[in-house]
């Protein structure tokens, strides 16, 4: 057990910064493995994917930091701590919460294919943040490796010098020792006053159903003691601390964390809003004067209706959201109701994959079934009266048309990097998106930046996807955004025998509303059943209809004789039935199987184009 | 309590026809003797639960299939050890292939006042495709001998099979209608799991718009419909038919037959052989009990009765099940569209078109 403050010059805080798939797990494992921090035995590949969701989808979400041990060639010892950061575009923001508890990164680039968009903005994050920078080429075992170029690229696209750059190939363990040795002599150690009142960052947070909230933090001054009472400075509640600990990686205790320590702390908190990530922890006696920079905030960008397919289950919901917020404070959420649906939540998220990931763990984690209505941005609808409001959903939108003066929608700058050969058809893909050229440049010969300007709605609607079909995974992006603008944009409404179905309603551009209104009809024709009567579906634009489909009526029945003995046998037969109902839901007189709501997401973002 | 209701189940079957589900076998050597002894020990056994017989009904299997030798044998059983009510309704149900004029004469002169013919359909190539060993000829044959001997006479014809036209069907009407029988039953045709068909996996037609022919040109021929698969002449419905579906109780007699007493459903073993055993002993036949009591009881009864043209009386329905099941049903009955149900204060019954999607709507409430 660690009983003592760590010397901090003995300390190293660092990050491994990468383009998702550039090899920045592996290279993870590679540490721990080589300073024995895990027994090899206990070791399974990418060790700090502690989520089935990660390991399945190969990516990183959550962070995990970790502690290791390390003796440097020269017989010193030290303490490394590794907080390892998501690789995602939709999860910048995790990565700058890592970056703000680390003295230094390992850029991480891939030897072979080169600097890509989250290479550049994971860099520039960690410039920001004023890191040193250790580049590493990655994979330098493939035949395809380029360093030289890599390293010229790596100088002209990012404007750092890569010329001493660690060749590594994670996977064989070339190169690891030397990056060991390179943290140590190119990363300062942290600097901070074990005597002055506590200052710890909260840079991520778990909840556990024993412990409760556990807080994940980098001591910056003075000391976190078990039984010390502390407060946080946002909110001035105080708690006395439980139980103060390492990673190695799982949680072990011990004594204290001083200055330029990386650890955990439990403190009987039982909810979020206590003990907000980002926040400082300090002495309660002896609060400091102020609190840690913290880190850039985000907001959500893409919202979506989440209803419990029980409406019992809204209050197992309930609870569930509030403890992933404590695991991933980027969700929000707020109460709502639908006429089709139910009672719900709001939930804002910073992108698709994010949402479909926060969906995936209600379920997997919490055991909660939900139907997610189709994501959308956030508008900004003028009205003729002067009035500005905020619409998260289709049905903040006026019902009279005529009051709307105008709707402005949230548009990001994307930048995306590709092989010049893939140019035309990312280019058709942009502009078929709405989106606005912004400008293109060559970074070798072979290899293009392009720029446009895109509506956020246009980007969530599977994007991302298509720009992989259409480059054959060869393009990589990043985006930021660059405020609102005004679209010719409408609200479709889907009605079902002449009753608007809210959880269908829909925004999209004017030209496209035939289109996606039809698709959304089509689809839900062929997923709603034959009811008993003659089912129209149609998508109007205020008073307008401008699609019309019909659900025919049932006409398939089993007419059949029903005697003595085959009374038990059709109630059996028709109880069967009666169940098949129950899993619908029931809009007006009209049954809806839940498939249809979650097709309604694939279909609205295909307009038929 | 007693039932005047019983059902005598014949499980002998020249052949089985692939779609049907009901129980029967090929007989065996000394299998009709067996059967007659057996049906005697369990009347003898059951007989406090027979009241005065009020509708008897001979079913099956096939019961021309059974020689009129043991035919005479049964009905010496059920003159000795039952009682029958004045104007007691007695049928028996025929196939073509197997009923001769000795069975005619014999029924005529005992009680048998209906016969129920399986006719199936009037094309030679269905009744082929159905497995049926009589030709539509010998089936007009059978109906005509039933008529002349003065019994009232209902048809069975079948719908929905693969491949048949409006114009087939319409022409089996015409057929059955031109017999001038009191009664016709149509059902569709249905692939019940453990028959051949159902092994055959094939798809069925939609046989709604046969269904709702047979509904439109029916009642011009003077049969009204008065239950889903039924039509009759004024007077001649079938009554051991309607007390099924006005949940009354009824006594099941011979193998694989279901009997309703007491607020019990039973059913008596499949097999002669298992029922012959059960007997011999002097014990039971069942081998299957379950007692619906509760929301479920009326649930169950409240689709039986929706079968009907006359449908729910609720003043019968509220007295026999209580006021708060009643509700429930009346509520879940009134989402409907009127066009498919009636539903009032005095009582609820389905419309034509409502029988079309008699399941839909039953499944809801069940």
């Amino acid at each position: 057990m660690d009983n003592g403050t760590a010397n901090m010059n003995r300390i190293r805080n660092f990050s491994i910064i990468a383009h998702v798939d550039h090899g920045k797990s592996t290279l993870a494992d590679r540490l721990i493995e080589m300073t024995h921090t895990v027994e090899s035995r206990n070791m399974k590949a990418q060790i700090l994917d502690t989520l089935d969701l990660e390991r399945e989808r190969g990516i990183t979400i959550k962070l995990v930091p970790v502690r290791m041990n390390y003796t440097a060639p020269d017989g010193e010892k030290y303490i490394l701590n590794l907080i390892d950061t998501p690789g995602h575009v939709d999860f910048s923001y995790e990565v700058s919460r890592s970056l703000a508890a680390c003295e230094g990164a390992v850029l991480v680039v891939d030897a072979a294919q080169g600097v890509e968009a989250q290479t550049v903005a994971n860099a520039y994050l960690a410039v920001e943040q004023n890191l040193d920078l250790i580049p590493v080429f990655n994979k330098i075992d493939l035949p395809s490796a380029q360093p030289e170029r890599i390293a010229k690229e790596v100088g002209e696209v990012i404007g750092i010098d890569a010329s001493n750059a660690v060749l590594a190939s994670a996977k064989d363990g070339v190169g690891v020792d030397e990056i060991l040795e390179r943290i140590v002599s190119d990363i300062r150690p942290p600097v901070g006053d074990p005597d002055a009142p506590l200052r710890a960052l909260v840079f991520d947070s778990v909840y556990d159903n024993y412990k409760g909230v556990i807080s994940y933090v980098r001591v910056v001054d003075g000391e976190l003691r078990v039984r010390k009472g502390v407060s946080f400075m946002a909110t001035g509640e105080v708690f006395e601390v439980e139980e103060v600990g390492v990673f190695t990686p799982s949680m072990r205790p011990v004594d204290r964390l001083g200055p330029g320590e990386v650890g955990y702390v439990v403190a009987g908190i039982k909810s979020l809003a206590d003990a907000g990530v980002g926040d400082t922890i300090t002495d309660s006696p002896r609060p400091a004067p102020s609190p840690l920079p913290g880190y850039r905030r985000v907001k959500p960008v893409v919202f979506c209706g989440f209803f419990p397919i029980e409406r019992e289950e809204i209050n197992s919901l309930r609870e569930a959201l509030e403890k992933l917020q404590i695991n991933d404070s980027a969700i929000t959420f707020e109460p709502e109701s639908s006429t089709a649906l139910g009672f719900g939540f709001r939930c804002g998220f910073l992108g698709l994959l994010h949402m479909e990931i926060a969906k995936e763990r209600l379920y997997r984690e919490f055991g909660v079934e939900l139907v997610a209505t189709a994501p959308n941005v956030i508008y900004q609808v003028k009205l003729t009266d002067g009035d500005t409001i905020e619409a998260r959903r289709p049905s903040d939108f006026p019902s009279d048309v005529s009051r709307q003066e105008e709707v402005l929608e949230p548009y990001i700058k994307i930048t995306i990097f590709l092989p010049d050969s893939y140019v035309g058809a990312c280019i058709q893909l942009c502009q078929e998106r709405r989106g606005t050229y912004a400008g293109m440049d060559y970074i070798t010969p072979e290899r293009v930046r392009l720029t446009y300007d895109l509506p956020l709605s246009e980007f969530i609607m599977d994007f991302h996807d298509r720009l992989k079909s259409v480059t054959r995974g060869y393009a990589s992006l990043d985006y930021e955004h660059i405020g609102y603008r005004p679209s010719d944009l409408v609200k479709v409404d889907i009605l079902i025998q002449d009753e608007p179905v809210d959880a269908f309603s829909f925004i999209c551009h004017r030209d496209a509303a035939y289109h996606r209104g039809h698709a959304v009809a089509a689809k839900l024709k062929e997923l709603i059943p034959r009811q008993l009567f003659e089912v129209p579906i149609q998508a109007a634009i205020g008073k307008k209809v401008i699609v019309r489909v019909n659900v025919k009526a049932l006409r398939k029945d089993v007419l059949a004789k029903c005697y003595g003995g085959d009374i038990t046998r059709k109630r059996k037969l028709l109880e069967k039935q009666k169940e098949g109902k129950k899993r619908m839901k029931q809009v007006g007189r009209v049954l809806i199987p839940q498939e249809a709501f979650m097709a309604f997401m694939e279909v609205s973002g295909d307009d038929g184009r | 309590m007693t039932a005047g209701s019983v059902y005598i189940h014949v499980p002998f079957c020249e052949s089985k026809c692939p779609y049907c589900a009901f129980k029967s076998a090929p007989k065996g050597d000394g299998d009709e003797e067996l059967y007659v002894e057996s049906v005697r020990r369990e009347i003898s056994r059951r007989s406090s639960e027979i009241g005065p017989i009020d509708t008897l009904y001979v079913g099956g299997g096939t019961p021309t299939a059974l020689s009129v030798g043991s035919w005479r044998e049964l009905v010496n059983v059920l003159e000795s050890s039952l009682s029958f009510l004045d104007g007691a309704e007695v049928t028996v149900e025929a196939n073509p292939n197997t009923l001769s004029a000795e069975h005619i004469r014999l029924w005529g002169e005992w009680r048998v006042n209906r016969v129920s013919v399986g006719v199936q359909s009037f094309s030679d190539d269905e009744l082929s495709f159905l497995g049926r060993l009589h030709t539509a000829l010998q089936a007009e044959e059978a109906v005509v001998m039933c008529e002349e001997a003065g019994f009232c006479v209902s048809l069975d014809l079948m719908f929905g099979l693969p491949g048949a036209s409006i114009r087939d069907w319409a022409r089996s009407l015409r057929r059955a209608v031109g017999l001038r029988p009191r009664h016709i039953s149509v059902y569709q045709l249905t692939i019940e799991p453990g028959t051949p068909f159902y092994e055959r996996k094939f798809d069925l037609p939609e046989g709604y718009w046969q269904y709702r022919y047979a509904q439109w040109r029916l009642p011009k021929e003077g049969f009204f419909q008065y239950e889903i698969s039924a039509f009759a002449s004024p007077g001649y419905e079938c009554g051991h038919n309607m007390n099924y579906w006005a949940d009354g109780e009824y006594v099941g007699i011979g193998p694989a037959a279901w009997s309703f007493t007491n607020g019990a459903r039973r059913a008596n073993a499949a097999s002669l052989a298992e029922y012959a055993r059960m007997t011999e002993r002097g014990g039971d036949a069942f081998v299957f009990e379950e007692r619906i009591e509760g929301e479920r009881a009326a649930r169950q009864a409240a689709v039986l009765a929706l079968r009907t043209k006359k449908g729910i009386d609720w003043s019968v329905f509220r007295s026999r099940y209580g006021d708060a099941f009643s509700d429930a049903i009346m509520r879940g009955l009134a989402k409907f569209p009127g066009e498919l149900i009636t539903c009032d204060e005095r009582g609820a019954a389905l419309s034509k078109k409502g029988m079309r999607v008699g399941d839909a709507i039953w499944s809801d409430i069940i």
